[in-house]
C-alpha cells in the first residue's frame, strides 16, 4: 500500500493484514466473522447497476452474505432486469442509474457491473450522491476515464472499491504473506496465463442485441483480452510486488475465431519492471490447457496461484521453515507442489488438513463480503475513521492496474514498446 | 445449421445440439448454455469446497444459511417432493452416500432440514444431516440452460447430461413430432419423441458407482432414503415430464417406490400435480396401484419381471 492509497481511503487500517495472514485462523476465512458489522443499524442496503452475467453472479453471492440486502437493480435490458429481479426478491427494478439514485435514497452502496466503458459516468454519479461504490474491473478503457474516476473518489468520504478479487482471496493473501516474508528470495521471473477455448461471445435474441452484448469485441470501447481478462492478473503482481512495470510490449493475432471480430483472440504481453524483472503473460481463446494461473519464481522456490488453489514449489536447497510439516502435496508432473492452506497448522492439529484444500467460499464472495464489511464498518466508525477498515482494493489501486492494461492494449495496437510512466500511476 | 458442443460437469459429460441464427450465434449460445451448467455445478456440488451446498453442509447444522432465490426455491420443490413421495426422494443423503462410497455399513439416515422463506435460509434440524443434490442437479442445470437458450432466441435444441437426463427445445426441422431419443435395450429399444419436454432415466445399478465412481460400475447406487439401505428390486425407470428437474426427481422416486411395494402412480400424482408425467418402469416385481392408461394423473406403464441378467 502506498502513501497515495492511504490518502484515498476513507478508512485506512490495513497495517495488521500481513500479520493476520502470517498466522491465519479459520474464522478469518469468513470475511465477515470477527469484524464489526452494522449490528443494530440494520443491514447494508445495496443497489446493483448492470444485470448481465457478472451482475447475476453478484446477486447470487450477495444473497448469501449476512448483513446486506439488495433493494434495487438497474439494467436497460428488460429481460436481463426481470431475470435479475427473480434472483433479488423484493428489489425494485430501474432502467436507468440516475432514476435509481434519485428514488432509492435508502441505498447506501452501489455495485457497478456494467460494460467497462460505462463505468466512469456511473461511478461519478454514485460518488456525487455519496454512495459507497464497488466497481467491476477494469475500471475503464481509457486513461482519461481512469483519471476522472480516481479524482471523483479522492476525498469523496465513502468506501470506494475496485473488484480485483485476488486481493480479498485468502489463498492469495496467504501466498502473499510468504512472498513478503522473503521465502522465494531473489526473483527470477513472473508469468501468467489465461487460456480457455471459447468464442467469448454472448448470444442475443436479435442481431442488434448481439452487437450490444458483445461490446467487449468492439475495440472502440474495449481493451480486449489485455483489459477484460489480463487486468485481474496484472493486479495480482502489482499487489504482491508493491510496484508496477515500467514498460510493456505485446503482440496478438486471430488464431481461431475468424468471425469478423477486430479484437485478437490470442495475445502475448511482456512487462518489464525497473530492476529488469519480467512478467510474461499469455492469453488465448483457442485452447484451454493450463487454464488460468499466475506464477512467481525465485531463487528458493516458486508460487503458483490458480484462483481457488495455490501451491509452493521449493528448491532443494531452500531452508526448511517448519510449516511444510503440516502441508499437503500435489504432484505436477515430476514436481511436488505444497498446497497453500490458510490455517494449516490449526487444521493439522485437528486432523482436518484435507478439509482446508480449496476455498470454502467463492472468490467473488470474498470480494463482495470484504466490501460489505468495509461499508458496515464505516457506518459505525468515528469521524476519524477509527474502528473501520479499507476495502481490499481501493478505486485508486484499481485505477493503477487498469491503467497498466490500457497501456498494454496500446502496445498491442501500436505494435511497439510502451513506457509506463510511474508519475502517471502515482497521479491516479 | 446445427451446432454441437460439450462440457464436463457434475462428474459426467453434458452435450447439446442446437440451431442458431448462424454459426457464430449458435456457438455463442451453446457456450453460454454450457457455462450455465458449469455454474450450477459450482453451486450445487458437494465435492467442491467453495460450492453453496458445501457451505450449507458445513454451516447449516449450527446456523441458518442464507441462499439465493433460485437455490432456495429448488430446495422448496425438493422438500415438497420428499413429502409427497414419503421420502422416496430426499436430499438428505449426503452422509449415507459418503458411507456407501467408503464401503462402510449403511445407517438409517435421520437427516432433515427446515426452510425459512422470510429470511430465505436453510437450517438442518437433525444431527448428521448433509445434502446431496445428485438426484436433481443435472435436471435443474438443464432447465437453467434451456431458459438461457430461449432468451438467446434458440428455438430448436436437444441437451443431455450423462445421457440419463435429456431436455428438448422445439423439434428438429424435419421431424415436427420431436427429437427422437432411444431408451436403450432395457426398454426394448423403444424410441420416444421429445418436443419441449424432458426425459430422465434412473437405474438401480449404475453405469458408474456411488459418487460417479467408474470402477464401481454395476453396483447398486440408489438408496432408499427413509430406510438407509440399497434398493433390492432390480429395474429402471424412464420419466417424461415438463421439466428435466421434475423428470429426474420422479425417476429416482419411482425406483424407490417400486422397491418399497408402494403405489407409485398415486404418489407421483401427489408430488407432481401439474407435471404431465409419463412413466415407464421396468421391474423384476409386480408394481402396486394404478397402471398404464389411466387419465387424470401420472401415466404409468409397467413392464414386469424383466430378468436382471438382461440389464
Amino acid at each position: 500500500m502506498t502513501t497515495n492509497d492511504r490518502r484515498d481511503f476513507l478508512l485506512s487500517t490495513g497495517a495488521g493484514m500481513a500479520a493476520t495472514w502470517l498466522a491465519p485462523h479459520l474464522e478469518l476465512l469468513h470475511p465477515l466473522l470477527g469484524r464489526k458489522t452494522s449490528g443494530g443499524e440494520g443491514r447494508v442496503k445495496l443497489a446493483l447497476i448492470g444485470a448481465g452475467r457478472q451482475g447475476r453472479a453478484i446477486l447470487g453471492e450477495l444473497a448469501t452474505i449476512p448483513d446486506c440486502e439488495v433493494v434495487a437493480v438497474c439494467d436497460n435490458d428488460e429481460s436481463r432486469l426481470s431475470s435479475a429481479l427473480r434472483r433479488a426478491t423484493g428489489a425494485k427494478g430501474y432502467a436507468g442509474a440516475a432514476d435509481l439514485l434519485a428514488k432509492e435514497v435508502s441505498v447506501s452502496a452501489v455495485i457497478i457491473a456494467t460494460p467497462t466503458h460505462l463505468h466512469r459516468a456511473i461511478v461519478e454519479q454514485c460518488l456525487e450522491a455519496k454512495k459507497h461504490v464497488y466497481c467491476e474491473t477494469p475500471l475503464a478503457h481509457t486513461l482519461e476515464d481512469l483519471q476522472a474516476i480516481s479524482a471523483a473518489a479522492r476525498g469523496a468520504g465513502v468506501v470506494a472499491a475496485a473488484a480485483f478479487q485476488g486481493r480479498a482471496n485468502p489463498v492469495y493473501g496467504l501466498a502473499r504473506s510468504f512472498f513478503k516474508a522473503g521465502t522465494l528470495r531473489e526473483l527470477a521471473h513472473l508469468s501468467a496465463q489465461n487460456h480457455k477455448k471459447t468464442s467469448w461471445r454472448t448470444a442475443g435474441s436479435t442481431p442488434e442485441r448481439d452487437r450490444e452484448l458483445n461490446w467487449h469485441l468492439d475495440p472502440k470501447v474495449s481493451l480486449g483480452l489485455t483489459g477484460e481478462l489480463g487486468a485481474h492478473q496484472f493486479d495480482v503482481f502489482h499487489w504482491f510486488l508493491g510496484r508496477h512495470p515500467v514498460s510493456v510490449r505485446a503482440r496478438g493475432d486471430l488464431r481461431l475465431h475468424k468471425d469478423g471480430r477486430e479484437v485478437p483472440d490470442t495475445v502475448q504481453a511482456q512487462f518489464t519492471f525497473d530492476d529488469g524483472l519480467v512478467l510474461d503473460w499469455s492469453c488465448t481463446l483457442a485452447n484451454s490447457l493450463g487454464g488460468r494461473h499466475e506464477e512467481i519464481a525465485g531463487a528458493m522456490g516458486a508460487i503458483k496461484l490458480a484462483w481457488t488453489h495455490g501451491w509452493m514449489f521449493k528448491e532443494a536447497d531452500a531452508p526448511t521453515q517448519g510449516w511444510e510439516v503440516y502441508a499437503n502435496r500435489q504432484q505436477f508432473h515430476d514436481e511436488p507442489g505444497i498446497t497453500l492452506i490458510a490455517d494449516a497448522t490449526k487444521l493439522a492439529a485437528q486432523g482436518k488438513l484435507q478439509e482446508g484444500v480449496g476455498l470454502p467460499y467463492t472468490s467473488l464472495y470474498y470480494s463482495l463480503a470484504d466490501f460489505v464489511a468495509a461499508v458496515a464498518g464505516s457506518h459505525g466508525a468515528g469521524s476519524n475513521g477509527a474502528g473501520s477498515k479499507a476495502p481490499a482494493c481501493s478505486l485508486a489501486d484499481g485505477a493503477r492496474s487498469s491503467a497498466v492494461s490500457v497501456l498494454a492494449s496500446r502496445a498491442l495496437v501500436e505494435r511497439t514498446e510502451v513506457a509506463i510512466d510511474p508519475k502517471l500511476l502515482e497521479g491516479l | 445449421m446445427l451446432h454441437r458442443a460439450a462440457c464436463f460437469a457434475m462428474g459426467t459429460r453434458f452435450e447439446l445440439v442446437l440451431e442458431g441464427r448462424d454459426d457464430v450465434h449458435g456457438r455463442a449460445a451453446a457456450e453460454e448454455a454450457l457455462e450455465r451448467i458449469v455454474e450450477c455445478d459450482g453451486r450445487l456440488s458437494r465435492f467442491r469446497s467453495d460450492s453453496l451446498v458445501s457451505r450449507i453442509n458445513r454451516e447449516a447444522g449450527s446456523a441458518w444459511v442464507a441462499l439465493d432465490a433460485e437455490t432456495f426455491e429448488l430446495l422448496e420443490r425438493c422438500a415438497r417432493a420428499c413429502g409427497a413421495t414419503e421420502g422416496a426422494f430426499d436430499l438428505c443423503l449426503g452422509t449415507a452416500m459418503d458411507r456407501l462410497r467408503a464401503g462402510q455399513g449403511l445407517l438409517a439416515p435421520a437427516g432433515a432440514f427446515a426452510l425459512d422463506p422470510a429470511r430465505r435460509a436453510v437450517r438442518f434440524t437433525a444431527p448428521g444431516t448433509a445434502l446431496d443434490l445428485g438426484a436433481v442437479a443435472k435436471g435443474f442445470a438443464l432447465d437453467r440452460a434451456a431458459e438461457l437458450l430461449r432468451a438467446a432466441g434458440v428455438e430448436r435444441a436437444l441437451l443431455h447430461g450423462g445421457t440419463s437426463s435429456v431436455l428438448a427445445l422445439g423439434a428438429p426441422p424435419d421431424r415436427p413430432e420431436g427429437w427422437p431419443v432411444g431408451l436403450g435395450p432395457e426398454f426394448a429399444e423403444r424410441v420416444v419423441s421429445l418436443r419441449d419436454r424432458a426425459l430422465s432415466i434412473s437405474a438401480v445399478r449404475g453405469s458408474r458407482g456411488p459418487g460417479g465412481d467408474a470402477a464401481a460400475r454395476g453396483q447398486v447406487h440408489v438408496l432408499d432414503p427413509r430406510e438407509g439401505r440399497r434398493l433390492r428390486a432390480q429395474g429402471r425407470a424412464a420419466v417424461l415430464a415438463a421439466s428435466a428437474e421434475e423428470a429426474e426427481i420422479a425417476s429416482t422416486a419411482l425406483l424407490v417406490l417400486v422397491d418399497r411395494g408402494a403405489r407409485p402412480a398415486e404418489a407421483l400424482d401427489a408430488g407432481f400435480p401439474s407435471a404431465r408425467l409419463e412413466c415407464i418402469v421396468v421391474a423384476d416385481r409386480p408394481v402396486a396401484g394404478r397402471g398404464s392408461g389411466l387419465s387424470g394423473g401420472a401415466a404409468l406403464e409397467i413392464v414386469h419381471h424383466v430378468p436382471p441378467a438382461s440389464r
